[in-house]
């Protein structure tokens, strides 16, 4: 199989070819339009993978890792990070959907379907013979007159910590797609107040590492709550000591219950049997001093970073200190910050002011299952949150920590902006009238490259249409007719088929800026793409 | 299979072609070898201009960077190497023109090959070009204006200007303006003397859009690994003090390979001790120094962590050497070997220091340094390779605004200088009798494949737009001399009038680069090349190399 794309050849006076790149007959090379198409392809196969995921009636993937295991999920940026993408095109979108994750956290679907729609788009401007660059740049111009028509018809959007009800519709919204959608409400509640709970309203900031999401198989969806304190997924470290402890007094150890070892290399010399007693006699000291400074300091209960053998066990049961072994670096940092309680490195600078306050500790225990989880309730610092999930398999409990992710993203992003556009496609065909009208007062190439980036951003409600079963041409051209004769920027796709088009009445929105966000990276990956007109790749061997 | 090493002769060829291919053959075919990774490059010029997809075992890289792409090439002939030398070294010594000086090369080697072909002595072309590229460059250094600015104001607008002109052909082109204030704001940061281009830092986070970019007057880095205990550290702080280490603070052993014996199992509990005090001893002491943030080039352990977070003072370890040098520079603090001792005077300080959200990712932000002669751009954008091209495509505009700072002449760009020039050397060429005259008319010709590419990239007929160039160039200086290509209609435009300046020092570079490696290409007649150390490149025989590349191929795919 000799490809036939390989590197421009040279040729010497008589005609023969030479090397000029290294290994150079192993490279395939695509150039000018062939590789514009090639890269069309490529990211518009990725874009219509994820189109059926789009909407409140997206449906599901199931993708099966290299090792067996098993996800389902409709969240764009899982999807794509799962299916390995070999192609850099393809990597591109996937970066882009992470992107927004990572900045938005949602509408990881939507950004890159727009991106896909603008590709296909441009390949016909590019069957006309439009340079690609007139394109990007038309995309552009479109995409600014669109961002401003996102903030022209945006809504400021009230809550207060007492009025957290539009918050709850709006992570509802976002929820609503996902295989949650069903217990929606309590996951929203659950949700905003995990948000609040965090939220630094002055800053108008939210550090999402203070809420932890945690899952375990078994229960229901329903059975998932809220926690105002921290889980930690180990038990008492011996099954007599009481499940049970309220206002407690808790240390917090970064050291073994063991005797030191200094960190220098040391051989201890014992040459008689006193020695070898003495010896014997000290490390049975330190357990028992250990446990004492415990004692001393007033500590009710003790979270050891590391862990105690048999013997120191035993003798904190004795004693009557609860005890908890390996529990790891963050969950010692989240618990020091929840109760209040600095972190101490040794025993010796154990003192009462280094511990830490709970009204309540109790072991849990689930179903039938040797499963037991430790909650800490009731902290003086309520600053960390925790959410916990429970569903029928682990499927299910790993796509609810994904939504809920979704979820807290949109909460969080309304604490720091507080406008929103409406959803259900609203916004969407509302920017594509906008720029479709602008397009025509602009003379050039740019002109048809606007037109198809309005077009583009109707692939959307289309999308959203189709997924719900409805007839997408028809119910897309009515909603934009109504648009332009009642000029209402929330007329959208009743995709839950309420019987309304008004997203408003259907408290159906979407945060200003990650829609901004969606334009701009769409457009932005699509000027990249377009602006690739050579592709030098290592070729395959069959 | 067995026909197959018949059908692939190029690479026993090569060793053999030592033998026959002297003389003018060698000569033709080190041009063309030439020819054929300009064609590469062509493409990338101009505001036009495409990207490269290159895929490598090192990554996919997406460039327009001439530079760039000529690196990541590979190209093991030895004659084009030359061009791929000429280009790294226009972007060490300029930063920008890096396709440009690749292209000028190749054409003079394309306007060469005819007379080669006709049996011209190289030497005689060389001598006329080299004569040739010494009038060019006098004639830019003519046409150059210096554009002094009466106030601090217009000079900014001169460099926002140039910083513009370099950035148009790139990815970012949509955001130049946003990214030219971004560019002069944090060069005129630096020392004025030296213009330290190490002291402009750039952090790339991926997500949001090129926008949410911004410029930090200070010195920013990504939040470094973190033990438990770093959440209950203050994150922010009014004018702290700052405390530069390189030195571990971590509790370990003292001193490696060492051993402690011990006979009396009592003295057991002091050795402990002693390590304790020691970790604690370093620690008190960097404390008590009164700084309230510690950077350390080297790890600070949980024990650190923690023993700071008590005693609310902020910590990182790990800290990029480059970074730490920039905060050292930014805050007028030394960085410290040791903790004895301390002098107040080796802290730093600065206006405001905090933690910040940035994306995914936390940075920690130094901000209104004191002695601030750095400045920290955070590059946001879409995807990874795209903020890699928009650092590459900074890092050129930064390099120009620096350049332009130093040396305010400035040329019409958009083609304008080079068919001026072009003019002026026909001119000159028709008052010389000889052969002379047909090599350097050849070299003013080559002269316009700069205007002529940018119409090709753009897609508009370049013997149309030539043709009106030559016209609006062979008016008197003063009428025409500024005419270039105007890429958004496809017609000529003043480019001087409409701000597409490239700074003189870009263009007198790239006129002498490109002369020289054509020059030195037209100078070799014979190559030489030793088979042995060929040996582990590519292979001795068609037959193995071709069986080292299947294993290679099954290797990628299991």
């Amino acid at each position: 199989s000799v490809s036939l794309a390989t590197m421009s050849l040279a040729f010497d006076e008589f005609g023969r070819p030479f090397i000029i790149l290294k290994e150079q007959e192993q490279k395939a090379r695509l150039k000018g339009i062939e590789a514009q198409k090639a890269n069309i392809l490529a990211a518009k196969s990725v874009a219509r993978i994820m189109q059926s995921s789009l909407g409140p009636k997206g449906m599901d993937k199931m993708l099966q890792g290299p090792d067996g295991d098993v996800t389902v999920t409709n969240d764009g940026a899982t999807i794509l990070e799962q299916m390995e993408v070999e192609n850099q095109i393809g990597k591109l979108m996937v970066e882009l959907s992470r992107s927004q994750d990572h900045e938005i956290g949602d509408g990881t679907t939507g950004v890159v379907v727009l991106a896909g729609a603008l590709l296909e788009k441009a390949e016909f401007l590019l069957d006309m013979g439009m340079h690609p660059l007139r394109i990007a740049e038309g995309y552009e111009m479109a995409c600014k007159v669109a961002t401003k028509n996102l903030e022209a018809i945006s809504e400021e959007f009230e809550f207060s910590v007492d009025n957290c009800e539009p918050l709850i519709q709006t992570c509802m919204t976002t929820l609503s797609s996902k295989i949650v959608g069903r217990c929606k409400r309590a996951m929203a509640e659950m949700c905003v107040k995990a948000v609040l709970d965090v939220a630094d309203l002055k800053r108008r900031d939210v550090n999402l590492d203070l809420i932890k999401v945690v899952g375990k198989v078994g229960g229901q969806l329903e059975d998932a709550r809220l926690v105002e304190g921290l889980i930690i997924d180990k038990d008492f470290s011996h099954p007599q000591m009481p499940k049970e402890l309220n206002d407690v007094k808790i240390a917090i150890l970064t050291c073994p219950f063991e005797p030191p070892k200094p960190k220098t290399k040391h051989k201890v010399n014992i040459d008689s049997v006193e020695k070898f007693e003495e010896l014997r006699r000290q490390e049975q000291d330190y357990f028992v001093d250990m446990v004492q400074k415990c004692k001393d300091s007033g500590a009710g209960l003790v979270i050891c970073q590391w862990g105690f053998d048999d013997e120191a066990n035993h003798l904190l049961m004795h004693r009557n200190m609860p005890a908890v072994r390996w529990v790891g670096g963050v969950e010692i940092e989240l618990l020091a910050v929840a109760t209040g309680a600095r972190i101490v490195p040794r025993f010796s600078e154990l003192t009462p002011d280094k511990l830490g306050f709970a009204k309540q500790v109790r072991e849990v225990a689930f179903g039938t299952t040797k499963d037991r989880m430790l909650l800490v309730e009731g902290c003086p610092n309520t600053k960390a949150v925790t959410i916990f999930v429970r569903g029928g398999n682990r499927m299910i409990v790993e796509e609810t920590k994904r939504s809920i992710h979704d979820a807290l993203c949109v909460a969080r992003n309304l604490v720091r902006d507080n406008h929103i556009v409406y959803g259900g496609g609203a916004a969407e065909i509302s920017c594509s009238l906008v720029v479709a009208s602008e397009a025509d007062k602009i003379a050039g190439v740019e002109q048809y490259a606007m037109r198809a980036f309005a077009d583009a951003l109707e692939s959307i409600p289309m999308a959203l249409a189709e997924n719900s079963g409805l007839p997408a041409i028809d119910s897309v051209t009515a909603i934009k007719k109504a648009q332009v004769e009642t000029g209402n920027p929330w007329l959208g796709v009743d995709c839950n088929e309420v019987g309304t088009n008004d997203m408003k009445g259907q408290v159906v929105f979407e945060t200003l800026i990650g829609k901004k966000q969606c334009l701009f990276l769409a457009t932005q990956v699509c000027k990249m793409i377009l602006k690739i007109d050579d592709v030098i790749e290592p070729k395959r061997f069959e | 299979m067995a026909g197959q090493p018949m059908m692939h002769p190029p690479i026993i060829l090569l060793k053999e072609g030592t033998d026959t291919s002297q003389g003018r053959a060698q000569l033709i075919s080190n041009i063309n070898a030439c020819m054929a990774v300009v064609d590469t490059v062509r493409t990338t010029l101009g505001p036009r201009g495409m990207d490269k997809l290159i895929n490598s075992d090192k990554g996919a890289t997406i460039s327009n960077d001439g530079a760039t792409i000529m690196k990541l090439l590979d190209v093991v002939h030895p004659a084009a190497k030359t061009l791929v030398d000429i280009s790294l070294s226009q972007d060490a010594q300029v930063g920008d023109g890096t396709t440009t000086v690749v292209i000028l090369a190749g054409e003079f080697l394309r306007a060469a090959k005819p007379f080669i072909e006709d049996g011209v002595h190289p030497r005689n072309i060389i001598r006329s070009f080299r004569e040739a590229s010494g009038l060019a460059i006098s004639k830019a250094k003519e046409l150059a204006v210096t554009v002094e600015g009466s106030d601090e104001a217009e000079v900014r607008q001169l460099l926002r200007k140039c910083a513009m002109t370099s950035m148009n052909s790139k990815l970012v082109s949509g955001e130049k303006e946003f990214f030219a204030d971004v560019v002069v704001d944090a060069v005129s940061k630096l020392d004025p003397r030296t213009l330290d281009l190490r002291m402009v830092g750039m952090k790339k986070v991926t997500g949001g859009g090129l926008r949410d970019s911004f410029l930090v007057d200070g010195v920013a880095f990504k939040k470094t690994f973190s033990y438990a205990g770093f959440e209950q550290q203050p994150k922010s702080f009014d004018n702290p003090k700052i405390l530069l280490l390189n030195i571990e603070l971590e509790l370990k052993s003292e001193k490696e390979n060492a051993e402690v014996r011990l006979d009396d199992p009592a003295k057991y509990q002091s050795i402990v001790d002693a390590e304790w005090n020691i970790i604690y001893k370093k620690l008190q002491a960097c404390v008590d120094s009164g700084a309230q943030i510690v950077l350390s080039r080297l790890a600070i352990g949980d024990l650190g962590t923690q023993f700071f977070a008590d005693r609310d003072v902020f910590c990182a370890g790990r800290v990029a050497q480059e970074d730490l040098e920039r905060v050292a520079k930014a805050t007028g603090g030394q960085v410290q070997t040791t903790v004895n001792d301390l002098d107040p005077k080796v802290l730093g300080t600065c206006a405001r220091f905090e933690e910040r959200q940035v994306g995914a990712e936390r940075f920690n932000l130094f901000t209104g340094c004191t002695q601030a002669k750095t400045a920290t751009v955070v590059l946001r954008g879409g995807s990874e390779k795209f903020i890699d091209e928009a650092e590459r495509s900074l890092h050129d505009a930064i390099m120009i605004v620096r350049r332009a700072m130093k040396n305010s002449s400035i040329l019409p760009g958009g083609g304008a200088n080079d068919m001026q020039i072009s003019r002026e050397l026909r001119d000159y060429a028709r008052s010389i009798p000889g052969k002379s005259q047909l090599f350097i008319n050849a070299y003013a010709k080559a002269l316009e494949i700069i205007p002529r590419q940018l119409c090709d990239n753009a897609g508009f007929d370049s013997t149309d737009v030539l043709n009106k160039l030559r016209q609006k160039h062979a008016l008197p200086p003063e009428k025409g001399a500024n005419f270039g290509v105007d890429v958004n209609t496809g017609g000529v435009v003043d480019t001087f009038a409409s701000f597409v300046w490239e700074p003189a020092l870009v263009k007198i570079n790239a006129l002498g680069a490109a002369t020289e490696a054509a020059c030195l290409i037209l100078s070799i007649d014979e190559t030489i090349k030793n088979p042995k150390s060929e040996q582990p490149d590519a292979g001795p025989m068609p037959g193995r190399g071709r069986g080292r590349g299947r294993g290679r191929g099954r290797r990628g795919r299991y």
